[in-house]
C-alpha cells in the first residue's frame, strides 16, 4: 500500500480523499493554490505544498507544479478528486510517466469515454442500448439533416468534444438542422477546439439515472446501485437519490448488471459512472461515462456501507475488490443536497464572502445525517473556484423517512455570511412533486415557489 | 536549457523578500552577503528535472541577509521566501530602483462593479468588446467579470462622474487580471 498520496485538488473533495488515506494508514499531502492557503480544509493534509497563484491555470490545473510537488513530497500515488484534472488522459499518462500512480482508470479509456460519439460507439458494442442517432461525428449539413429525417424529430446536434451545453442545438425540421449545423460547429470549435458533431434523438423530460461501479485490476466488477440525479437546473445537479423512485427492482438488477458488463468490456479499472436517460416510455439510455469519483458519490455510500474513496486507492494498488455482487447489500434510502454559495431568490446569484456561522443540526429526524464540507465558521468562500459549500445526505428505511431527516436538518441549519441554496432545497423537499417521486430533468419540482 | 525564471516580489516596509516562482527543488543559493541586482543569477530551480535560473526581477536590489537553506536541494512550493534583502542605495547599482514603479491611476475611470477576474474579450478567438479610440455611451459593454465560473458582462455607467459618451483612452485592468469592487478598468475621456 502507498505511505504517502497527493491530494490533486481542494475543499470538500481533498477532505473526503483525506478521510480515506487516514482509514489506510496513508499520510494525505495537499497541494493549494496562495489565497486557499489560509482556509481550515488544509488542515486534514500533514503537509501542503503552494501551487501559485489563485487562478485554476496556475495552480490546480498546473500539471507541471503537481507532478514537481507529488515527487518532492515523496508521494507514490495521487488522486485527483473531480474537477480539475480528473478527466484529463494527458494528466493520467503524465502521473504513469513520472513513476506516479494515478488514482483512476487507464488513460486510453479515460480518453475514450471524453470524447461522445466513440464513448457511446464503445458502449453500443459492450451492450448498452443508446439514444438513437448518428453514428459518429457528421461530415456536414447534408449528412445531418439525413440522418434527422431517419431518426425522426426532434432531434439535438451536439459537440463531440462539448459539455455544459455549449455547442447544442435542438431542432424540430430539416430546415432547422440545415440551419443550426454550421452554428453549433462553429461554436463547439470555439469552445472545445473541436468542431465535431453529432446528433441524437431529443428525449424530452427523461430521468437522469446513473449507475456506480467499481472495478479491479482482476477481472471483477461490481455496482452500487443507482443515482437518481433528476433535479437539474441549467444542467448541474441540485439533489440525487438512491434508489431512484422511478425503477422496478428487477429494472435495477437489470441496468446495474448491464452496467458492471459494460464496464468491464471496455477493460474500465477503478470507480466509474455510467449515466443513463430513462425516457418517459420507461427505456433507459446510455448517455456518458464519468471516469472519476463523483460529487454525489455518498449516496450509493450511505445505502451500500461501501467506502468508494477507500476502494479507489485499494484498487490503484493492485488489490482484488473487497465485495462481491452478492455481498453488496443496498439497505433504505439515501437522499444528498448540494448546498451552494449562491442565491436562489436572485437567479441563483454567486454569493461568496466570510463564513460567520456554519452549522448543522445532529439528530434531527429519524435517519442518519452525513455533512460532506471543507468550511468552518470563519473561512472565506473565494470567489476564484465553484460555490459548493457542503452536500448533505440523509439515510433512512424508507424514502419518507429520509426526506423527512434531511428537512428538519436543513431546517435547523444555520449558516450567516454568504447566501446559500438551502431555501431551494426545503422547497424541492416539501413539494407534491418531490415527494410523489414523479419528477424528471426539465423542470425543478417546489421551485420557484408559488 | 529553458529560459530563466524571475523571482518574484514581496514587500514589507524597507524588507524586500525573493521567493520561489513556482514549485520545484531549490539549489546553487546565493550565499549571506551577496548584493544582488536586477537580472543577476540567484540559485536554480529543478521542476520535473528540468533546471532553470532564477534571477532578480527589475527594480529589485540589496544585500542578501538570509542564511542558505539547510539542504542543498531544498523543495519549495510557490511563494517559498527564498532571500531576504536589505535595502542598499539605490546609487550602488546602476540601473536599479528600489521603490516599484508609481502606477498611473486614471483621472476618468470606470471602476469594476464587484470584485472577481476580468476580461477584455467574450470568448478567447473573439475581439475585445472595446478598442482604444472607440466611443461608447451608457450600456455599452467593456468587458466581463467571473465570479464562481458565473460571467456577466461590465457594462458603460456613466454615473455622476464619467461624461454620457466616451472615447476609450486605454483598458487599465489586464485581460484575466484579479480586481476587487471600485477597480479602475476602463480610462476614458469625454468624446
Amino acid at each position: 500500500m502507498f505511505q504517502r498520496l497527493l491530494v490533486a485538488n481542494r475543499g470538500e473533495v481533498a477532505v473526503r480523499i483525506a478521510r480515506a488515506c487516514r482509514a489506510l494508514g496513508i499520510a494525505p499531502v495537499g497541494v493549494a493554490s496562495e489565497p486557499d492557503l489560509e482556509a481550515s480544509w488544509v488542515d486534514a493534509m500533514d503537509e501542503v505544498v503552494c501551487l501559485g497563484p489563485a487562478a485554476a491555470a496556475e495552480s490546480y490545473l498546473n500539471v507541471e507544479a503537481i507532478l514537481q510537488a507529488a515527487r518532492q513530497t515523496r508521494c507514490s500515488a495521487l488522486h485527483p478528486g473531480w474537477g480539475f484534472l480528473a478527466e484529463s488522459p494527458r494528466f493520467a499518462a503524465l502521473c504513469r510517466q513520472h513513476g506516479v500512480t494515478f488514482i483512476g482508470p487507464e488513460a486510453d479509456v479515460m480518453r475514450l469515454m471524453g470524447v461522445k460519439s466513440p464513448a457511446k460507439a464503445a458502449m453500443k458494442r459492450a451492450g448498452l442500448p443508446v439514444i438513437p442517432g448518428s453514428d459518429g461525428p457528421l461530415a456536414d449539413a447534408d449528412a445531418a439533416a439525413a440522418c434527422a429525417n431517419d431518426v425522426g424529430y426532434p432531434v439535438i446536434l451536439k459537440a463531440d468534444h462539448g459539455g455544459g451545453g455549449k455547442g447544442m442545438r435542438r431542432c424540430e425540421s430539416e430546415a432547422e438542422v440545415r440551419e443550426a449545423f454550421t452554428a453549433a460547429s462553429a461554436e463547439a470549435l470555439a469552445s472545445f477546439g473541436s468542431g465535431s458533431i453529432y446528433l441524437e434523438k431529443y428525449l424530452a423530460a427523461g430521468r437522469h439515472v446513473e449507475v456506480q461501479v467499481l472495478c479491479d485490476r482482476f477481472g471483477n466488477g461490481v455496482h452500487l446501485g443507482e443515482r437518481d440525479c433528476s433535479v437539474q437546473r441549467k444542467h448541474q445537479k441540485l439533489i440525487e437519490e438512491s434508489p431512484s423512485p422511478a425503477l422496478s427492482d428487477a429494472e435495477r438488477a437489470d441496468l446495474g448488471a448491464k452496467a458492471v458488463r459494460a464496464a468491464l468490456a471496455l477493460g474500465y479499472v477503478n470507480a466509474g459512472t455510467i449515466e443513463f436517460l430513462r425516457s418517459t416510455d420507461g427505456e433507459l439510455c446510455f448517455m456518458e461515462m464519468n471516469t472519476r469519483l463523483q460529487v454525489e458519490h455518498p449516496v450509493s455510500e450511505m445505502i451500500s456501507g461501501v467506502d468508494i474513496a477507500v476502494e479507489q486507492i485499494r484498487i490503484a494498488a493492485n488489490r482484488p475488490l473487497s465485495l462481491s455482487q452478492e455481498r453488496v447489500e443496498l439497505a433504505g434510502h439515501a437522499i444528498e443536497c448540494r448546498i451552494n454559495a449562491e442565491d436562489p431568490s436572485a437567479d441563483f446569484r454567486p454569493s461568496p464572502g466570510r463564513v460567520e456561522t456554519f452549522d448543522f443540526p445532529a439528530g434531527a429526524g429519524p435517519g442518519t445525517v452525513r455533512v460532506d464540507t471543507h468550511l468552518a465558521a470563519g473561512d472565506e468562500v473565494t470567489p476564484h473556484y465553484d460555490s459548493l459549500l457542503a452536500k448533505v445526505i440523509a439515510h433512512a428505511d424508507t424514502r419518507a423517512l429520509a426526506i423527512e431527516t434531511l428537512s428538519a436538518t436543513l431546517e435547523g441549519a444555520r449558516v450567516e455570511g454568504v447566501q446559500t441554496t438551502i431555501p431551494l432545497h426545503r422547497a424541492v423537499l416539501a413539494s407534491d412533486g418531490f415527494r410523489s417521486g414523479e419528477y424528471d430533468t426539465a423542470a425543478i419540482p417546489g421551485w420557484p415557489p408559488r | 536549457m529553458k529560459p530563466p525564471l524571475e523571482l518574484t516580489v514581496r514587500r514589507d516596509g524597507d524588507t524586500v523578500r525573493l521567493c520561489a516562482p513556482a514549485v520545484g527543488v531549490f539549489t546553487c543559493a546565493a550565499e549571506a552577503g551577496r548584493l544582488l541586482s536586477p537580472g543577476a543569477g540567484a540559485g536554480v530551480l529543478l521542476s520535473l528535472d528540468v533546471a532553470r535560473e532564477l534571477v532578480v526581477p527589475a527594480g529589485v536590489s540589496g544585500r542578501v541577509v538570509s542564511a542558505r537553506p539547510e539542504r542543498i536541494h531544498e523543495p519549495v512550493g510557490f511563494g517559498t521566501v527564498l532571500y531576504e534583502l536589505a535595502p542598499i542605495e539605490a546609487g550602488d547599482v546602476p540601473g536599479a530602483t528600489t521603490g516599484e514603479t508609481a502606477s498611473t491611476v486614471a483621472s476618468l475611470a470606470l471602476p469594476a462593479p464587484h470584485s472577481g477576474r476580468f476580461w477584455h474579450r467574450p470568448s478567447p478567438n473573439d475581439d475585445a468588446f472595446v478598442a482604444a479610440g472607440e466611443v461608447i455611451g451608457p450600456g455599452h459593454p467593456v468587458g466581463m467579470i467571473e465570479v464562481m465560473k458565473t460571467f456577466t458582462h461590465v457594462l458603460y455607467d456613466p454615473g455622476k462622474n464619467l461624461p454620457a459618451r466616451a472615447r476609450i483612452l486605454c483598458l487599465i485592468a489586464g485581460d484575466g487580471a484579479e480586481v476587487r469592487e471600485g477597480d479602475p478598468l476602463v480610462e476614458v475621456e469625454p468624446a
